[in-house]
């Protein structure tokens, strides 16, 4: 436990290592993202067994002094992130597996690894810093690497300004951590979550105040993880390529917003308002996403919505007091939401397109991915015995008992919609006849069904480390030794399950009649209630008001500064540059190579300085 | 200051000196240049004369007035100098700089000369003129006047080399 | 004592050295500069004559070192006409205009 530190510095070797001799290496490059990712995994692993035993670790050198304040660099290993460890290196090395086959044959496949590699790097880094400085410094770099990834395909239009979308919306979010991480630090004298923790116990920061950093802090989670209203990045960062949307805009990056309020959560928990705040804000995404979700067609926006559906679940966890909810959330969304996101690009790899219009009838076609594909649909639609239903189940319990009746109800509708929307696919995928003339459809190679597998197996099984039947063994062993965290499981009335079920169940059977076996017509709600219908295929228009909004005044601004900039700088600029000029042509013209005007130079200079010489009093 | 006939002797030959100068700028045949500075030089001599400095009157009338006009002479034989007159193309601006600054310089330090006058000190550099120069140069410049001897020899193998070895460059052209 | 001031001598001087100096950098012909300079040498000997006998301490050395520059002079003269003469053998000219190798 020790040496943690050693587990990002794996992926940091391999970017560093493709960057140099990437392009010897070719698609070699790819044994070596493995290969170090599969070292950050198992070490990775022997942290969090170790950890089971052990107490906390961490260590620190001092890094920055500036006067008598110290600033530190080291990192630290609690329950969260030995946990979040494993879920990172884990997906990042199947991804970094999976991405071997998918990737085949593509120019620039060194690159991508190595961005790969940074990523990861950035990520583990993340989870392990021990204060909310480093956390930030790691915090951008993911947005580095997210933004490298989502552009990967730049020559396309759409995935540079997707890439740059992703780019500048999350950087509104960081804005607010940054402001919140400076006042935090104005009034406690301390980037260390310990001892912020410390400070906020003995209450030595006003309960406004408080508020004021959590919200603000959870501004930047807001954009980090693609909560309303900063959203919009995140379905349009599916440009990039379909592993780094399992690997970034599934299961790790995205879910770094939820890690910064669960491993804030102390100071979140001594403010009603800010629980409240990301309570309401996390409900608000969850549904709001998941109606979207309802009529999107093409299936990486699908998944995209549903992936802001679920982290809004994690958020109304959170802000209902649930931190093992939410984290326990976290960790099965990450696998679920990777296998779906590695089966989408499975599907996609065969049929060459996203729409879902036009697939159809791949089951028999894809006799392995669509089974996978099926287990992930399952585990995220809530439907008992698979991981998402124990951690949906969690997140219900936590609102309920938290008193937030009307969220609680509302995540009851998310979780339908979900599972209506989650099947509706499924059964347009993989069900009835083909829509369009499909040729060479064909399996993907086992390098990429084989993650599938793992993911698959840990989307059923990852549910059972912490269930109300077998023992809340996850629950326990996060929040132990951590009084400020509540409890290990929060006790619910038994109905909720049930309820949960049977809407998951209702779900899924409203889209088997509408999309497999067609006995309500698929036009019967958009044509009772095109308007409706109309706004949620939009998203809302939320892009649209931004654009007339947001950018409008900006490009407005710009306008107005571009005409100080042509007019004013760019006419100091040119006058400049045609005084060099000026000089620069007599300056030539002088330099003829004749020996007499050189002379005639040099003696004029020497004339004019012996005359102001006699002219001021004299020689010297 | 009196009408003496030193003053005249002065004045003679100071406008002759003068006008060979501006001669040698106005004329424009190089022959005439020449001839023109000839002038010049064999009047200096004469200030020398007047100046207590016989010996190098004759120095000054041997080597200037005789070996360098000559070799002058030799060097404008040598080279073609048809079409000489047109001046410089674009040297006006030039030419009137320099006119300005020589202007300058001339009247800066005539303003310093102008109204000098040393303490005349009683001397007897006429008597035995040629006699001070051999001892003083034999005795207390001997150094300088042996290292004299090397310059003059680098000059005059500097000189051969250059001019035989373009001889044997245009002998291989040819 | 004298008729003729010291400043008259140095005038002289002065104004054969400024002729020289007008000539050297404007005559195009390069046996002409090089004459200009031999002017300027000469002013510079009749300050040197000059100052020997009328300085603040009158003395033989003066002459000396007109002497020597008289020698130098001739040594100049001698290789800058070598030089004149194979610079003409490869540029057929003596204009000095047309001698600017020193700008490539």
């Amino acid at each position: 436990m020790e040496n943690a530190w050693l587990i990002p510095l794996f992926p940091l070797v391999s970017f560093l290592f493709l960057l140099l001799f990437g392009k010897k290496l070719k698609e070699a490059s790819a044994f070596v993202g493995i290969l170090l990712t599969l070292a950050s995994l198992v070490y990775s692993i022997l942290v969090l067994i170790e950890r089971f035993s052990e107490s906390t670790f961490k260590a620190e050198a001092v890094w920055l002094t500036i006067g008598n304040l110290e600033l530190t660099a080291g990192f630290e290993v609690n329950q969260l992130n030995a946990l979040m460890l494993v879920i990172v290196s884990l997906v990042s090395f199947l991804v970094h597996t999976y991405s071997k086959g998918y990737m085949h044959g593509d120019e620039r496949f060194p690159v991508f690894y190595a961005y790969l590699g940074l990523f990861t790097f950035a990520m583990l880094g993340l989870v392990i810093s021990p204060n909310l400085l480093q956390t930030y410094i790691f915090w951008e770099l993911v947005g580095v690497g997210s933004f490298l990834l989502i552009g990967f395909y730049f020559y396309k239009e759409s995935a540079k300004a997707a890439a740059k979308k992703a780019f500048i919306m999350t950087r509104i979010g960081d804005v607010g951590l940054l402001i919140g991480m400076i006042l935090l630090f104005w009034q406690t004298g301390s980037f260390e979550y310990d001892e912020i923790f410390a400070a906020v116990e003995e209450g030595a920061i006003s309960g406004t105040m408080i508020t004021l950093t959590a919200i603000l802090i959870f501004i930047g989670a807001v954009g980090k993880s693609g909560q309303f209203p900063l959203h919009t990045w995140l379905p349009d960062a599916m440009e990039g390529p379909t592993p780094v949307s399992a690997l970034i805009h599934a299961a790790t990056m995205v879910a770094a917003g939820v890690y910064l309020v669960a491993s804030l959560f102390p100071l979140f928990n001594a403010s009603e308002t800010a629980m409240l705040t990301v309570a309401i804000i996390g409900a608000f995404t969850a549904i709001f996403a998941a109606t979207i979700g309802l009529v999107q067609t093409d299936i990486k926006r699908v998944l995209a919505f549903s992936t802001v559906s679920q982290l809004g679940y994690m958020m109304l966890a959170l802000g209902s007091a649930g931190y093992v909810a939410g984290v326990f959330h976290l960790m099965t969304h990450a696998f679920f939401k990777a296998l779906l996101f590695l089966a989408a690009g499975s599907v996609i790899h065969a049929v060459h397109t996203q729409d879902i219009e036009k697939m159809g009838g791949l089951w028999k076609r894809l006799s392995f991915t669509g089974p996978l594909f099926l287990i992930g649909t399952l585990a995220i639609s809530g439907v008992p015995l698979f991981s998402g239903f124990f951690s949906k189940d969690e997140i219900l319990i936590a609102a309920w008992a938290n008193g937030n009746y009307p969220l609680f109800w509302l995540a009851v509708i998310a979780a339908f919609f979900t599972a209506f929307y989650m099947f509706r696919l499924f059964f347009m995928i993989f069900s009835g006849e083909a829509r369009s003339e499909m040729k060479n459809v064909h399996e993907s190679p086992s390098v990429m069904t084989m993650p599938m597998v793992v993911l698959a197996v840990l989307a059923v099984v990852a549910g059972y480390v912490n269930t109300p039947w077998f023992g809340t063994f996850l629950g326990d062993w996060l929040v132990e030794g951590n009084e400020a965290l509540g409890h290990g499981h929060i006790e619910g009335p038994g109905w909720i399950m049930i309820v949960a079920t049977v809407v998951s169940l209702l779900g899924i059977l409203l889209a088997w009649m509408m999309y497999s076996k067609k006995s309500i017509s698929r036009d019967w709600l958009s044509s009772r209630a095109p308007l409706a219908y109309g706004i949620v295929k939009n998203k809302y228009y939320i892009d649209e008001i931004y654009n007339q909004s947001i950018v409008f005044g900006a490009k407005a601004i710009s306008l107005f500064l571009r005409f100080i900039e042509v007019f004013l700088v760019e006419g100091l600029v040119k006058l400049t540059t045609a005084a060099v000029q000026g000089l620069g042509k007599t300056g030539a013209k002088i330099q003829n190579g004749q020996v007499q005007t050189y002379g005639t130079i040099a003696f004029v200079g020497l004339a004019v300085l012996i005359v102001i010489y006699a002219l001021t009093g004299g020689y010297l | 200051m009196t009408l003496t006939g030193e003053f005249f002797a002065f004045m003679s030959l100071a406008l002759v000196a003068v006008i060979g100068g501006v001669l040698l700028l106005n004329l424009t045949k190089v022959i005439h240049m020449v001839v023109a500075l000839v002038f010049t030089f064999v009047s200096i001599a004469g200030i020398y004369v007047l100046l207590s400095a016989e010996f190098l009157a004759v120095i000054q009338v041997m080597i200037y007035s005789g070996a360098i006009t000559i070799m002058m002479l030799f060097g404008i034989m040598l080279t073609r100098h048809h079409g000489d007159d047109a001046e410089p193309k674009g040297g006006m601006l030039r030419k009137l700089a320099l006119l300005l600054g020589v202007l300058g310089f001339g009247a800066a330090v005539y303003f310093g000369i102008y109204d000098l006058d040393f303490q005349a000190v009683p001397n007897t550099l006429h008597e035995n003129n040629t006699e001070q120069i051999g001892v003083s140069l034999f005795s207390h410049y001997i150094i300088p006047f042996e290292l004299t001897s090397v310059i003059l020899l680098a000059a005059l193998v500097g000189a051969i080399v250059l001019a035989r070895k373009d001889d044997e460059k245009e002998g291989d052209q040819e | 004592m004298s008729s003729v001031p010291v400043s008259a001598y140095l005038a002289l001087a002065l104004i054969l050295f400024c002729i020289g100096l007008y000539g050297a950098l404007t005559k195009k012909n390069t046996v002409i500069v090089l004459i200009s300079i031999e002017l300027m040498l000469n002013a510079v000997n009749i300050n040197l004559v000059t100052f020997s006998k009328y300085g603040v301490n009158p003395s033989i050395t003066g002459q000396v070192f007109a002497l020597f520059s008289i020698a130098v002079a001739a040594a100049e003269v001698a290789v800058g006409l070598a030089i004149l003469i194979s610079l003409y053998r490869n540029r057929r000219t003596v204009n000095i205009d047309e001698m600017n190798q020193l700008k490539n």
